[in-house]
């Protein structure tokens, strides 16, 4: 009788660990519930989200006014020739095949940087909301990456020196905070290697075009 | 040793472990419930209206797209002039990711470790980390890759891909794991991303180390989503090109 308690009791045991044990493994995945995210992180996130609306709002303003240019020059038998040229316009320079200027910072590197610094470099100036960027004349697509070269870092095809210059479009102040302020790319950089990196706000930037064919071998268009 | 000392050993044991494993159970579930205050919950909500909103105005942007697309494609007669500026605007389109597009290519799937965190060791290592998924894009676009998409968020010349904390940000859209990393181009070329030193130096390195989810395969034919988004600058403008354009 007191062995049939005892392995009674180890059954309950066993069951009761293995039941700990897989709400114990769960606990340790990431929270996928927002509540349980940090407050810095979920404000992080508010502030992130609100941006993108805010810039999808204009997006979409100025996609009605393209919209509403096309039905007023139908309607008004206009030749939709030059609206449609200027999106041709527009389009390339977003995508790197048209070049762009305007407002933006010009960044001088002085020492090597590898290839992964290069991409973080390029990284955070996306995330400081860079519109086009050039690197030593070398346009960033969305295709761009910096890779490892037998003479250095190479960026479609250009191997760049020891000491370059990084030239991106976009809101000059936000874009310096975001690379110069504490524990910023740059502080991290500059820490880690012997670079050294002198950033100007600028009026007027100019990034060119790309020289890379972006044109598709195997991706089809969908209708 | 009598059968009696052996079952009150078996015994002791197991309620030794019973209580290790209760008592680590009790620690996470008050470490990820007990800190949720008000402010959080306030955030959270934010968070859902804005995710809802960013929604919206995405598929607003996708329906006025799609009636200048109609414009443009809907030219009268068949004039030489504008079937070749809607062939560039195509072109254009194209190249700047508004197009959704399909090929072959690869289909990577990260996700966080499912390894028991180690006391004293920081659970952020067994997440998948913004710059996980970075160094898999740049290794696909280092091996040939044409056209990207993570988690349907397709990725442009102003893609950036950051971390908020442990949460990932791709066109500042909030991606939660699984990750689901498409890739259009040549497949032979793209199967090599694995042994580009950027997927080695950080991917491969992290599931070795703390046993990231991982799988891929080639895929005869992958639907990449066009990006959605406004493909207009603040502060940018065009340069015409010398001799028209």
């Amino acid at each position: 009788m007191r062995a049939r308690t005892a392995q009674l009791s180890l059954f309950g045991v066993a069951i009761l660990i293995g039941l700990l044990l897989v709400g114990q493994l769960r606990s340790q995945q990431r929270p996928v519930e927002l509540r349980s995210l940090a407050p810095q992180e979920l404000s992080a996130l508010v502030q992130s989200l609100s941006t993108r609306n805010r810039e999808l709002q204009a997006g979409l303003a100025a996609q009605r006014e393209q919209l509403d240019g096309y039905q007023r020059a139908q309607a008004e038998g206009r030749s939709r020739l030059e609206l449609g040229q200027q999106e041709v316009l527009a389009l390339n320079a977003f995508s790197g095949v048209g070049a762009v200027q305007g407002r933006g910072i010009r960044i001088e590197v002085d020492g090597f940087l590898d290839w992964i610094a290069v991409n973080d470099l390029v990284n955070e100036l996306r995330n400081s909301r860079a519109e086009a960027i050039g690197i030593d004349g070398v346009r960033v697509t969305g295709r761009t990456v910096a890779v490892p070269g037998v003479d250095g870092v190479v960026i479609d095809g250009t191997t760049i020196g020891a000491r370059f210059v990084v030239s991106a479009v976009g809101d000059p102040e936000e874009l310096y905070a975001a690379i110069t302020g504490p524990g910023g790319i740059k502080d991290q950089l500059e820490q880690v290697t012997s670079v050294t990196m002198t950033l100007r706000e600028v009026d007027l930037v100019v990034v060119p075009a790309t020289a890379r064919e972006l044109a598709f071998n195997v991706a089809q268009p969908v209708e | 040793m009598s059968t009696r000392t052996q079952w009150v050993i078996s015994v002791a044991m197991a309620l030794a472990t019973v209580g290790f494993v209760g008592a680590a159970q009790f620690n996470s579930s008050v470490e990820r419930t007990a800190f949720t205050t008000s402010a959080q919950e306030v955030l959270a909500i934010q968070i859902g209206q804005l995710e809802a909103e960013q929604q919206a105005l995405q598929d607003q942007l996708a329906a006025v797209n799609a009636q200048i697309e109609t414009f443009q494609a809907s030219a009268p007669g068949s004039e030489a002039d504008l079937a070749a500026l809607n062939a560039r605007l195509a072109t254009a389109r194209a190249a700047a990711g508004l197009t959704p597009l399909r090929g072959p290519g690869v289909q990577i799937e990260i996700a966080d470790s499912l390894r028991q965190v180690p006391p004293g060791e920081s659970a952020a290592n067994y997440l998948v980390l913004a710059e996980d998924l970075r160094a898999i894009v740049v290794a696909l676009w280092a091996s040939g890759a044409e056209a990207i998409a993570i988690n349907g968020e397709r990725l442009v010349s102003t893609t950036s891909i950051r971390a908020v904390g442990n949460p990932v940000l791709v066109n500042d859209s909030y991606l939660q794991p699984p990750f689901v990393i498409q890739a259009i181009g040549p497949p032979e070329g793209l199967a090599a991303f694995e042994s580009h030193p950027s997927f080695l130096s950080t991917v491969q390195r992290r599931i070795d180390a703390f046993g990231l989810e991982y799988a891929w395969a080639t895929m005869d034919q992958l639907d990449l989503p066009a990006f959605v988004g406004t493909p207009t600058f603040r502060e940018g403008v065009p340069v015409r090109p010398e001799g028209g354009g």
